[in-house]
C-alpha cells in the first residue's frame, strides 16, 4: 500500500513538472511580450529593456525556469496585472468562493443522483427507470449557459423570485447561490445517476444478489445491506473526479451569474493577458485534477475488496 | 456684446457669426467652435439665439424637481485604476472621474465644455493656449486647487518614463532628449496662480477636445512626488465624490461631497459594481433590481432589455468604428486596383444589417464620421461586381485572389464584419479566409497584419484621428499610409478656424481617402445603456463617460 500511494504521489509530482515546464514555456520565454504586458503598450523601449533587467528576463530560460518553479512551489505567484496586489490574494479567496458553490452543488447533487441510480438500476427496465433515465439524458444533454439563459428567464426575469447575479456585493446571500447551484445540479447529475444506475443494473444481476433473494431476505435489506455497498465502488470515482469539474470547470456558470469565483477568476485572467495569474490558476487546475484523480484510484483500491495491497 | 466685441476673444469668432447669421454654418458647429476659441457658454448660445431669433435652449420637458438621497449602483468593471496617466480602458477613465477632473469636459452633445478650466483663449495661430482656471475648487485634502497641479501633471503626462498616453495627444509640448521625450522647457507658462498658457509647436484646433479625453484626469500638485503615484491608495480628488472603498474585480463605493464646487451631488453614495465578462449578467442583475444603471448593454441583448417596462434604453451615435484596413506596404495591397476591388464588393447597408443588426450608420471607407463637425457627406457607395472583376484583373488577378483578414474574438461584431465580408468578397472570386484571434495575439502585432479588423474609438472631432493614425511613420498608422498631398491638407484643416473654409478642406481630405483606397469603412456604432425607471437626469455620453453628481433617484 504505501508502495502504491508513494508510487501515485511520485506520478502527481512528474504531472504537475511536465504542466509547469508547460506553462512556463508558453508565457514566459518571449520577455519582452511578458514587459509590454506589465508596463502597458505606451511605454518606451528603455523602460522594457530596464524592467527586462530588473526582473532577471536576461538569464538563460532553464535558470529562470528554476527561479521561477522555486516560487511557485513556495507560494509567491508573483503580481497580479489587473489586480495590482500579489496573485495570492485573489486567487485564495476566488477558490473558496468556488468550494463554497462546490459544496451547495455536490451536498444536493449527491444524494439526489445516487438514489435516482438506485431506483432505477433497482428494476431494469421498469417504468420508474425509463422516466429517470430520460429525464438524466435531457438533462445531461443541455449545456450549461443554456439551462442557465432559460433558468434565468423563468426564474428572474419572467417570476422575478431569485436575484439574477450571483456578487454577493452586499456580503453573502444564499438566495443567490440558487440559481448557480441549481444549474450545476441540473447538468451534472444525470451523468452520476447513469453510472449509479448501471453499477445498480450490474449488481444486481450478479448471483449474490439473487441467492440473498431466494433465501427469503426482505427486498429493502437485500438492496440496503448487499447491493448497493458494492454498487457505490463504481460511481465512487466519478463522484470524487466531478471536484475536479466544479473547480476548474464552471466558467460558463460563474461568469454568467457574475459569480466571484475561481473559473471567473480564470477568465478575467485570460481576458486581461494577467500571465502571472494566468500561470497561478493553471497550476491550482492542474494540482486539483491530479490530487482528485490520486484521491479517486486510492479511494476505488480501499473501496473495493478485490483490490489488496498486502 | 455685439459682433464686433466679439473679436476681442478670439479674432475668428466675428466671421463666425456671419457665417451663422448667414447660414453658412449651423447652430450647433457655431456653438462648438465659438466655445473652442474662449467664448463663455452662456455667452454662446444667447449671440446664437440673437442671430438665428431660435429660443435661446432646447425647450425643457417638464420635470420633477430633482429628489436627494439614496445609494446609485452602476454595473462596470471595477479595474485597477491606481495611475490615471496610464489608463487604457474607459472604465477606469470612470472609476477615476468620481474623484479627480479634467480641464474640458467634452458634453454628451459633444461640445467642450469648461470644467476646473473656467475658459480659455487661442492665439490667432491656434498655437499658443491660456487656460483660466476656476478659483473655487479645493482638493479633498483642503488644498486649493492652482496652476502647480496642472503643470505638474503635464510634467509627468510628457515624460517617457511615465508611458502615459497623454504624449501624444499633446506632442506638441514636448521635445526629443536622445532616446526619451519630455515636456520642452517653456511648454507651459505659470503666468499667475491660476493662469497657464501652453505654447505648442503645432496649431492644436483640438485642443480643449484633447483636455476631455478620458485619460487628462487632473491630479493632485504631490501626485507621484510626494504621494504614492496611486490614486486608490491617495485618493486626494477634487471631484463630487470621495472614495470609500475600492475592490478590483469586485465593487467600489464613492460618498457625495457635500461642498463640491459644481454643488451638491443627488445621492448620496455610488456604487460601482463588477457583473464580469458575460453580457448576460448585465441584464439579469438590472431586471431583478441587483443594479439601477448599466455602463453599456450588448445590443443583441436589446429585445430582452426593450420587453421589460420598467427598464429605460439610452443609445448614442459615435464614431465608434471597426475599421478592414489595409496595410498598402504589403502585397497584394500595395496594388491601389486591388484595394479598390475589395471595396466594389462591400455593401455597407447590408454589412451594418448582418454584423451588428442595423443599429448604426454605414460608412463611407473615409475616417470621417457624421457626427464630426467637420463631416461632409460625398454619398453612399454601390457594391459592383463587374468592377471589382475588372479591376483585379487589370490588377494582374483574373482568376481570383486568395487572401486572409485578422480580427479579434470579442466584441463579437468585428468578428461578423470579417465574416460578412468574405461572403460579399466570394462572387468576385475573391476568396478572403478569416483569422479570429485572442485580443492579446491580435494588439501585439496590430499595426503588422496585412489585411486586419482594428476598432477604433470616437473622439469629438475628425481631425483628431486622422492626426494620430494617418501620417506617415505615426505610430499608428497600421495603414502604412504615406500621402504627403494628404498630410498638407490635414496641417491646414487643423489650423483652419473658419468653418466653411476647413469643411471644404476636409472634404478635400474625404475624398483623397476614399480614392485611396485604404480602409473600408463599414458603419459607425451606435451605442446602448439602460437603467431601472427609477434613474433620473443621465444622459449617455458618446464615450461612455459617466458624470454622476446630477443623477438622481426617483421614489
Amino acid at each position: 500500500m504505501l508502495i502504491f500511494l508513494a508510487k501515485r504521489a511520485f506520478f502527481m509530482i512528474l504531472t504537475m513538472l511536465a504542466v509547469s515546464l508547460l506553462v512556463f514555456l508558453l508565457l514566459e520565454v518571449n520577455g519582452s511580450a511578458v514587459a509590454v504586458k506589465v508596463l502597458g503598450p505606451y511605454s518606451s523601449d528603455e523602460q522594457r529593456h530596464l524592467w527586462l533587467e530588473a526582473h532577471g528576463y536576461f538569464a538563460p530560460w532553464y535558470e529562470r525556469y528554476f527561479a521561477w518553479l522555486g516560487r511557485m512551489a513556495s507560494g509567491d505567484f508573483g503580481d497580479s496585472l489587473r489586480f495590482k496586489t500579489p496573485v495570492a490574494a485573489v486567487l485564495w479567496p476566488r477558490l473558496a468562493n468556488t468550494a463554497i458553490l462546490a459544496a451547495f452543488v455536490f451536498a444536493l447533487m449527491v444524494p439526489v443522483s445516487v438514489v435516482l441510480g438506485v431506483l432505477a438500476g433497482m428494476r431494469e427496465g421498469s417504468a420508474t427507470d425509463r422516466s429517470i433515465s430520460i429525464l438524466s439524458i435531457i438533462t445531461t444533454s443541455v449545456p450549461e449557459f443554456a439551462s442557465a439563459t432559460f433558468l434565468s428567464f423563468l426564474f428572474v426575469l419572467v417570476l422575478k423570485w431569485l436575484p439574477g447575479t450571483s456578487g454577493m456585493n452586499q456580503g453573502f446571500d444564499p438566495l443567490q447561490l440558487v440559481m448557480p447551484v441549481l444549474v450545476l445540479v441540473l447538468y451534472d447529475f444525470g451523468y452520476i445517476t447513469r453510472m449509479m444506475r448501471a453499477s445498480m443494473a450490474e449488481v444486481m444481476q450478479s448471483p449474490y444478489i439473487r441467492t440473498a433473494v431466494l433465501k427469503g431476505i426482505p427486498y429493502r435489506r437485500v438492496i440496503m445491506r448487499h447491493a448497493l455497498r458494492n454498487a457505490l465502488i463504481a460511481p465512487f470515482t466519478v463522484i470524487v473526479l466531478q471536484i475536479n469539474w466544479l473547480l476548474s470547470g464552471v466558467i460558463v456558470v460563474e461568469a454568467f451569474f457574475g459569480y466571484k469565483g475561481f473559473g471567473a477568476l480564470l477568465l478575467e485572467a485570460s481576458l486581461n493577458q494577467d500571465i502571472y495569474l494566468i500561470q497561478a490558476c493553471a497550476m491550482v487546475s492542474v494540482f486539483v485534477a491530479v490530487a482528485t484523480q490520486t484521491i479517486a484510484d486510492v479511494g476505488y483500491t480501499y473501496l473495493n475488496p478485490r483490490i489488496r495491497f498486502t | 456684446m455685439n459682433i464686433k466685441d466679439l473679436g476681442k476673444v478670439h479674432v475668428a469668432i466675428p466671421k463666425l457669426a456671419e457665417d451663422l447669421r448667414d447660414g453658412r454654418v449651423d447652430r450647433r458647429e457655431f456653438l462648438r467652435t465659438s466655445v473652442l476659441l474662449g467664448l463663455a457658454i452662456p455667452t454662446a448660445y444667447s449671440m446664437a439665439s440673437l442671430l438665428t431669433g431660435e429660443p435661446l435652449m432646447p425647450q425643457a420637458l417638464a420635470q420633477e424637481t430633482p429628489r436627494k438621497g439614496g445609494t446609485l449602483r452602476l454595473g462596470i468593471f471595477v479595474m485597477d485604476a491606481s495611475d490615471p496617466a496610464i489608463y487604457d480602458w474607459s472604465e477606469k477613465g470612470n472609476s477615476a472621474r468620481q474623484l479627480i477632473e479634467p480641464l474640458v469636459q467634452v458634453g454628451t452633445d459633444n461640445l467642450a465644455q469648461p470644467h476646473l478650466a473656467e475658459k480659455w483663449q487661442a492665439s490667432e495661430d491656434v498655437k499658443t493656449w491660456t487656460l483660466y482656471l476656476r478659483k473655487d475648487v479645493k482638493w479633498s485634502n483642503g488644498d486649493a486647487f492652482n496652476a502647480d497641479d496642472v503643470i505638474a501633471t503635464f510634467t509627468r503626462w510628457l515624460d517617457s518614463k511615465t508611458g502615459s498616453s497623454n504624449q501624444g495627444r499633446f506632442s506638441g509640448l514636448t521635445v526629443k532628449d536622445g532616446d526619451t521625450v519630455k515636456m520642452a522647457p517653456n511648454a507651459l507658462e505659470k503666468v499667475d496662480a491660476n493662469t497657464v498658457r501652453f505654447n505648442f509647436t503645432n496649431a492644436m484646433l483640438s485642443f480643449p477636445e484633447s483636455l476631455g479625453d478620458y485619460p487628462a484626469l487632473i491630479t493632485h500638485r504631490d501626485f507621484a512626488t510626494k504621494h504614492e503615484a496611486n490614486l486608490i491608495k491617495n485618493p486626494i480628488g477634487t471631484g463630487p465624490f470621495n472614495l470609500k472603498e475600492y475592490v478590483v474585480g469586485q465593487r467600489a463605493v464613492y460618498t457625495k461631497k457635500a461642498d463640491y464646487w459644481g454643488g451638491e451631488p443627488y445621492v448620496d453614495e455610488l456604487q460601482f459594481i463588477d457583473l464580469g465578462a458575460d453580457p448576460a449578467a448585465e441584464l439579469a442583475a438590472l431586471s431583478s433590481g441587483q443594479v439601477d444603471l448599466l455602463y453599456k448593454l450588448d445590443p443583441n441583448l436589446l429585445p430582452g432589455y426593450q420587453a421589460n417596462p420598467t427598464i429605460k434604453i439610452y443609445d448614442k451615435d459615435t464614431a465608434i468604428v471597426g475599421v478592414a484596413r489595409m496595410r498598402v506596404t504589403e502585397k497584394p495591397f500595395d496594388n491601389k486596383k486591388v484595394r479598390q476591388a475589395l471595396q466594389a464588393c462591400v455593401d455597407h447597408d447590408r454589412l451594418l444589417q448582418l454584423a451588428y443588426q442595423g443599429l448604426g450608420t454605414p460608412g463611407q471607407d473615409f475616417h470621417v464620421a457624421p457626427i464630426h463637425p467637420e463631416y461632409t457627406d460625398l454619398g453612399p457607395l454601390k457594391q459592383d461586381y463587374d468592377k471589382a472583376k475588372k479591376l483585379l484583373a487589370e490588377a494582374g488577378y483574373p482568376n481570383g485572389l486568395d487572401i486572409e483578414i485578422n480580427c479579434v474574438d470579442d466584441p463579437k461584431w468585428e468578428g461578423q464584419i470579417a465574416v460578412v465580408l468574405s461572403e460579399m468578397m466570394k462572387p468576385a472570386g475573391i476568396n478572403l479566409k478569416v483569422n479570429v484571434l485572442p485580443g492579446g495575439t491580435y494588439w501585439d502585432r496590430w499595426t503588422k497584419w496585412p489585411f486586419s479588423v482594428t476598432q477604433w474609438t470616437t473622439r469629438p472631432l475628425g481631425v483628431q484621428v486622422l492626426d494620430v493614425a494617418y501620417r506617415k511613420g505615426a505610430a499608428w498608422n497600421e495603414n502604412g499610409y504615406d500621402n504627403p498631398e494628404f498630410e498638407a491638407l490635414l496641417n491646414q484643416a487643423q489650423a483652419t478656424i473658419d468653418v466653411p473654409k476647413r469643411k471644404e478642406i476636409m472634404k478635400k481630405i474625404e475624398q483623397i481617402l476614399q480614392d485611396d483606397a485604404i480602409s473600408i469603412i463599414p458603419f459607425w456604432l451606435k451605442i446602448y445603456t439602460a437603467s431601472s425607471d427609477k434613474v433620473q437626469g443621465f444622459a449617455y455620453h458618446f464615450a461612455r463617460e459617466m458624470y454622476l453628481h446630477r443623477v438622481w433617484l426617483s421614489a
